[in-house]
């Protein structure tokens, strides 16, 4: 058994690292915690807890033919066997039966086939008596109050099942503790030997005098007994290494309380796992109590949703893509959280959860009268639990994000891949938990919305994995500030889809291509973070080579009614454009996500209308996306779209963001000096090519303010012409929407068309020219577009193509 | 824990309508594990009945049973009891102890439940336990026109057996309990 895994984050050396039943015993508080507690205080508190587990047992196993005291009568009208008063005797004893029958069936279905033992009679009636006591002992959970002994569990059976899941694991680890003593005991022999029995009174002191005088003196004869196996000579008891001295004075049948104190002993398991159920069931007295999962639904609802609301705040793009789904929580949730994960992992790595999962206490760890969202979050235990399961949604992230299908986004999470990587998906766990507390504070609003813009600025340290506390900036935009300009986006287009009733289907598509268009803020895995980049800085530059010759051209043939339709559009979709060029770019180096990208392809041509924004946008990106320790960009850059839409402050934009190019150009220059062995050529490479760039982006900048000062009128109709060419673009094929204004929309569907086209061109330049790059420079090679990358991004072409000849047809 | 339920001499339709309401409802499925029905049921829609109250349903003919394939007697054992049934219109004189002795000790059972009587009686001898339930109904019978409804259930449990006795007098359900225990069965002679 290892030791739990991340030892450094707790302060103090675990106790008993060999024995993760004891361990367990006092995380979930039947023993005592403090690190000062000697071993006769375990055995004590061990004996006390298995002495009430006796009582308990010899009260509710009630014989009915023991001879009742004489005085006590029973009234046979009442206590017949067919009496249908729910109060006799007999009826209860029905109860019962019911009872057990049910947890017979689950038993019999236990298919942890962990080692043979759980199969063993034996095994099994312990199980049943066990749960059996639990529920007649926590009545509330198993029965509902006043019904007559038909419907025992009005929960489904399913939660006796789940009951027993959480107890095997208890069992086994008690188990396998005991199977260590005896590896300990055959090591360790002549102290363990048990000279008291069979002796006579009279040689009974004599024996004890000799072990004592064994004990001080450090040794005689002794010596003949079991050394057979070459072990070294132990003299004494301190000899012994601490482990094993603790396990030795552990189960010494002479030490505290006797028998009963053993800790680690066969005789107990029974009691020392129902008080380990027990305790984790009813919570010890902290927040995380089980029963209360398993009994009523708000708090379990509550739980669930604690868990989205953790998500919202670690990765929003996920948690909107699943709430607009319609992925409940609860679907999922109940299943991880009833077993405490049991069923979604392998039985070890299990084992190495629950290990994490009891360390963290379970008391409140705020202060009494703070307000708090989520009752579970306030403890360490609960947050834990919360932010494992946020961890296991990041893990399968991006295939989730993949599909629009609420059955398969469930399907997959139901079976989550069994053989994870713990240490990683632990080390997440943990690295959220703090901040699921610390989200979980209710303040006052002020404070909230300042505390949201620092849980985003916070985001993106919960993302670097394997980062140290040490918070490290964002390294994209923080989420609250997309979502402010969205609203106030969507708020002008829906007044204007209201007053012309089109807000339902375009409103839609609004949301639908922001939340799509949002995937892009965070990044799935920042594993290949850096060889990423790489593959992101040079496609764009190539693209932004392409896309201003070609936007060029196209924008000189506008007419004035067009360049104010760009103006308009400018001003609304350059957030989303930017957005838009964040997407596209990453879209077309990942690998899982062909169908995504051409449906966002469609709604970035949407935006196209407004290409120079777009530039701007693209370029920004480039800088967004090229440094992630750049504080200083993401707030100039930020500032730069904040500033987008007022045109007084266009000259100011212009500025910073030659001011950026320039700090990129910079950083260009101290990133290459930086010890990064591969993006260093081609960041040279590339930083060559920024200056012409710069130039041609001042261009567009000033052309897109001089038509900004021109009459900004948001038609109604353009409004809708442009929301309906975004549904258009993206079902991709002619909708009913087209038959108010013809002329508009054909004249969107025309630049769209083009646009694709460039977009194609665009790419397959790209693809030649990295062909060509990877003959001159060895290390892209290894980047960019790998072989699977390139058959993935030629596919993608492919389907670009589809969708501009669908286009081409309307 | 063995409930095993002895009921018989309904004379349904023939002489009374159905069971009395009370033990209607006292009977319901799912508690009886074993039912013990003397006979003179005597129609088909009875033996439904009592077969929805139990699986395990033994029955032996009575004379005016329409079924005529029950059998004269029947024995079973449940737990460590050997049990016997027969209606005992075959034994003269009906209801003699000493008549239905010797047929326990042809059967060789520890427990045998008869009925025709319509009386509820219960004797212990030496070879072990003499039932009969009654009648369920309250049938009136050719030896008697004073007839309780009453019915038996047995409580079987290791070694020893508690007879649970009902019966319906003046329109209140009236139980008396005897407690038997079976004796270290001894060698048969053979």
């Amino acid at each position: 058994m290892e030791p739990s895994l991340l030892d450094s984050s707790s302060t103090s050396q675990k106790r008993f690292p060999k024995l993760r039943g004891v361990r367990w015993r006092i995380d979930l508080g039947v023993l005592s915690s403090s690190l000062s507690v000697s071993i006769d205080d375990l055995r004590r508190a061990a004996a006390d807890a298995r002495r009430r587990y006796a009582s308990l047992r010899r009260r509710m196993l009630m014989d009915f033919h023991l001879p009742r005291d004489v005085d006590r009568s029973p009234d046979l009208t009442m206590d017949n066997p067919l009496s249908q008063n729910p109060d006799s005797t007999w009826s209860h004893f029905f109860k019962n039966v019911e009872l057990e029958k049910l947890i017979d069936q689950d038993l019999s279905q236990l298919h942890r086939a962990h080692g043979s033992f759980f199969q063993t009679p034996t095994c099994q009636t312990m199980l049943r008596r066990m749960l059996f006591l639990w529920c007649l002992r926590h009545p509330e959970y198993g029965y509902r109050r006043g019904k007559l002994l038909t419907c025992v569990y009005d929960i489904n059976t399913d939660t006796v099942t789940e009951m027993h899941e959480l107890l095997t694991p208890l069992v086994y680890v008690l188990l396998v503790d005991l199977d260590h003593l005896s590896q300990v005991q055959k090591a360790y022999e002549s102290h363990f030997s048990n000279e008291f029995d069979e002796m006579s009174f009279s040689e009974l002191t004599q024996v004890s005098d000799n072990r004592l005088r064994r004990s001080i003196s450090g040794g005689m004869e002794i010596e003949k007994e079991g050394n057979q196996d070459g072990i070294a000579k132990v003299h004494s008891i301190d000899e012994l290494d601490p482990d094993t001295k603790e396990i030795l004075l552990l189960s010494d049948s002479y030490g505290a309380e006797g028998e009963l104190g053993v800790l680690l002993s066969e005789r107990f398991l029974e009691h020392d796992a129902y008080t380990m159920f027990d305790s984790l069931m009813n919570g010890a007295r902290g927040v995380v109590a089980m029963a209360d999962l398993f009994s009523s639904s708000p708090v379990a609802f509550e739980v669930s949703s604690s868990f989205y609301y953790l998500l919202s705040i670690v990765d929003s793009s996920l948690h909107s893509h699943l709430v607009e789904l319609g992925v409940e929580p609860q679907y999922f949730a109940l299943r991880w959280l009833h077993v405490l994960f049991g069923r979604e992992f392998d039985f070890d790595d299990l084992l190495m959860i629950w290990d994490e999962l009891f360390s963290s206490p379970n008391s409140i760890c705020i202060d009494k009268n703070a307000k708090y969202r989520f009752k579970i979050l306030c403890a360490p235990r609960g947050a834990f639990i919360a932010s494992m399961a946020v961890a296991m949604l990041l893990h399968l992230r991006s295939s989730l994000l993949a599909t629009e299908n609420a059955t398969f986004c469930l399907q997959r999470i139901l079976s989550f891949p069994k053989n994870s990587d713990m240490k990683i998906l632990l080390e997440k766990a943990k690295s959220l938990e703090i901040l699921a507390i610390d989200s979980n504070k209710l303040l006052s609003s002020s404070q909230e919305t300042s505390n949201k813009n620092k849980l985003a600025i916070t985001r993106g340290y919960s993302l670097s994995l394997g980062s140290s506390s040490a918070r490290t900036p964002p390294n994209q935009v923080p989420d609250s500030y997309w979502e402010e300009k969205w609203n106030v986006l969507h708020k002008a287009t829906e007044t204007m889809m209201r007053s012309n009733g089109f807000l339902d289907s375009s409103g839609m598509k609004f949301l639908g291509e922001r939340s799509i268009l949002s995937r892009t803020e965070s990044h799935p895995s920042p594993a290949d973070g850096g060889g990423r980049k790489n593959k992101h800085f040079s496609v764009r530059h190539k693209l932004l080579d392409d896309f201003s010759q070609d936007i060029n051209s196209v924008v000189e043939h506008t007419n004035s009614i067009q360049s104010k339709f760009l103006v308009s559009n400018n001003i609304e979709s350059s957030p989303l454009q930017v957005n838009a060029g964040n997407h596209f770019m990453e879209e077309l180096n990942d690998d899982n996500n062909i169908r995504r990208m051409t449906s966002d392809c469609t709604a970035e041509e949407t935006c196209l209308s407004g290409e120079c924004s777009s530039i701007f946008s693209i370029a920004t990106h480039c800088s967004l996306s090229k440094n992630k320790d750049n504080d200083l960009d993401k707030s100039s850059i930020t500032s730069n779209s904040c500033i987008c839409d007022n045109d007084q402050e266009a000259s100011i934009m212009e500025e910073l963001c030659c001011r950026s190019y320039n700090n990129q150009l910079v950083k260009d220059d101290e990133v290459v000096s930086a010890a990064n062995d591969e993006p260093k050529s081609g960041q040279e490479f590339v930083s060559d090519d920024r200056k012409p760039l710069a130039s041609k982006f001042q261009w567009f900048w000033k052309f897109s303010r001089s038509s900004a000062e021109g009459n900004l009128e948001k038609g109604g109709n353009q409004e809708s012409e442009r929301a309906s060419a975004a549904e258009n673009t993206k079902n991709g094929c002619s909708t009913p929407n087209f038959c108010s204004n013809q002329q508009f929309p054909r004249y969107i569907s025309i630049r769209i068309v083009i646009a694709c086209a460039l977009i194609l061109r665009v790419i397959e330049t790209v693809f030649q020219q990295d062909r060509v790059q990877s003959l001159s420079l060895e290390s892209f090679s290894n980047n960019i577009l790998g072989g699977k990358g390139q058959t993935t991004a030629v596919s993608a072409l492919k389907e670009l193509r589809k969708i501009s000849s669908l286009l081409c047809e309307m | 824990m063995v409930l095993v339920l002895a009921i018989g001499d309904l004379h349904i339709p023939h002489r009374a309508p159905d069971l009395p309401a009370k033990f209607k409802s006292m009977l319901v499925p799912g508690k009886i594990q074993h039912i013990l029905c003397t006979g003179n049921l005597c129609i088909k829609e009875v033996h439904d009945y009592l077969k929805s109250l139990s699986p395990d349903l033994h029955i032996t003919r009575g004379e005016y049973d329409e079924d005529v394939r029950y059998p004269e007697n029947k024995t079973l054992s449940i737990g460590q009891f050997k049990l016997g049934l027969c209606h005992g219109h075959q034994i003269v004189p009906w209801g003699d102890l000493d008549s239905l002795a010797m047929l326990q000790r042809q059967l060789d059972i520890d427990i045998l439940v008869t009925g025709h009587t319509h009386q509820f009686k219960a004797y212990k001898h030496e070879g072990g336990v003499i039932i009969n339930p009654g009648s369920a109904t309250g049938a009136y019978s050719s030896i008697t026109y004073d007839v309780n409804p009453s019915f038996v259930l047995m409580d079987i449990d290791g070694l020893r057996v508690v007879v649970y006795v009902y019966e319906l007098i003046d329109g209140e359900v009236k139980v008396d309990k005897i407690d038997f225990k079976k004796t270290a069965t001894t060698q048969s002679a053979h």
